[in-house]
């Protein structure tokens, strides 16, 4: 039973990198920039809210993100390591703003985005609230999920 | 010397409106001789007092664990905490605590000899079965429900603070409340499928070891699959997938595709688990040095 036990772990372990090169992980840019672009969106809200700012609308903000798995020339899909860059407006279409998060997309479609820059935005892990009393920065660290089915 | 029709002694005949005892019978001795184990008592103990001792640890200390979902919000809001709990124990403790009763039901009769014992009793090698699968069936739906409740009460015992969503989104204590139970009953489906596994491995291996030991490496190993980047079908066939469907109940527009994949995952190997079982159960020689 060991032996039948161990032959099926072996088995298990041989396929499993010959599967992965038959069909799509589901995992591609198009639906993380979708999730990450709203995710974020409701974030900034929280964020604003959190340091006693008036509460901008979602719509305002157009926010909008380009996600890239290493570089441009190679494929771009699966888990690992990405790089986003949201682009929104906060004071008005003529005024974008880029914030740089490094996403870790896991196979299950969930995702942690590490903010990078700009510092003011997502680079504090806590933001000061009107009275003064530290939160959480909500920018600083997204969590989410998408659909990868 | 033969007996008259009428002259049988009293302790053959039938008792008057007492049926022969079925699947239903082995099932209530089950849980019967369930409810004095040790092992099971101890899981008990602990699935109640765990959930608290965790939400009395968290306020001991300030750090988070970060790099979970709900992770950086357990300081923050009460419904964070059952789900980092969630996220982390149902997937390597759970299939292995359903385990401990299933993996072990039918291979204690081998380690005690007793297939003989309870075989020559007036019920069929069908309703033993049967009887004891659903036993074992019933202890992980249990285990699964009595976390559902004590998770989410120690989880509105630490706060009831709006939580963050996966979609980024403030989620209100009475919709919060909804989700947690939502994804904590979308985890028993797994959970049964892994029980009839473990099932399996007790009956084929004979060995309480293997159907225990077993479950719990193929759980480990399921991890490690997990992280390979396997195509989607491949992934959401994977018995360990289904246990991270709740996700997407707290996105924004949430999504159920994981969920109902997650469905058909379950219901296929458990149908397969318990086949498989019930086809080596019913051959098997009893009685007979192997």
């Amino acid at each position: 039973m060991r032996r039948s036990l161990a032959a099926v772990l072996g088995a298990a372990a041989v396929l499993a990198p010959i599967l992965s090169g038959c069909g799509s992980t589901g995992i591609t840019a198009a639906p993380l920039q979708s999730s990450i672009s709203s995710t974020f969106a409701n974030l900034y809200v929280l964020q604003q809210a959190d340091q006693g700012n008036p509460r901008p609308s979602l719509r305002s903000l157009h926010s909008h993100t380009g996600c890239l798995k290493g570089t441009p020339a190679m494929p771009q899909g699966g888990s690992g390591n990405w790089l986003c860059y949201i682009t929104y407006y906060p004071s008005g279409p003529a005024y974008p703003v880029i914030a740089k998060y490094k996403v870790d997309v896991q196979t299950d479609g969930c995702y942690a985005a590490d903010g990078d820059g700009p510092a003011s935005v997502n680079g504090s892990p806590t933001i000061t609230g009107p009275h003064y009393q530290q939160v959480i920065n909500p920018l600083a660290l997204i969590d989410g999920c998408f659909d990868f089915t | 010397m033969t007996l008259a029709a009428q002259r049988w002694p009293a302790f053959a005949e039938p008792i008057a409106g007492r049926k022969r005892p079925g699947a239903r019978t082995v099932y209530r001795m089950e849980l019967a001789k369930m409810r004095r184990l040790i092992r099971v008592r101890v899981i008990a103990v602990l699935a109640i007092i765990g959930p608290f001792l965790a939400v009395a640890a968290l306020h001991l200390q300030s750090a988070t664990p970060g790099d979970t979902a709900f992770g950086q919000w357990v300081h923050v809001s009460g419904f964070a905490i059952p789900m980092v709990v969630l996220g982390f124990a149902a997937q390597w403790i759970a299939p292995g605590l359903a385990a401990v009763v299933a993996g072990d039901i039918f291979s204690a009769e081998d380690h005690f000899g007793t297939w003989k014992t309870v075989l020559t009793r007036s019920c069929s090698r069908g309703q033993l079965f049967t009887g004891k699968f659903l036993a074992a069936l019933t202890f992980g739906l249990a285990l699964g429900l009595l976390l559902t409740v004590t998770d989410l009460l120690a989880g509105l015992l630490a706060g009831t603070q709006p939580v963050v969503g996966l979609g980024g989104q403030l989620v209100p204590a009475g919709h919060a409340t909804l989700l947690v139970v939502l994804s904590y009953l979308s985890d028993l489906p797994p959970l049964l499928g892994f029980t009839a596994l473990a099932v399996l491995l007790s009956v084929v291996s004979r060995s309480s070891v293997v159907g225990i030991g077993g479950v719990v490496a193929i759980t480990f190993l399921l991890q490690v699959v997990t992280l390979l980047s396997l195509p989607a079908w491949a992934q959401l066939a994977l018995l360990s997938t289904p246990f991270q469907a709740w996700h997407g109940f707290w996105a924004q527009p949430a999504f159920y595709g994981e969920f109902s994949w997650g469905l058909v995952t379950c219901a296929g190997w458990f149908a397969a688990c318990a086949a498989g079982s019930w086809l080596v159960f019913r051959r098997r020689t009893i009685g007979v040095a192997p």
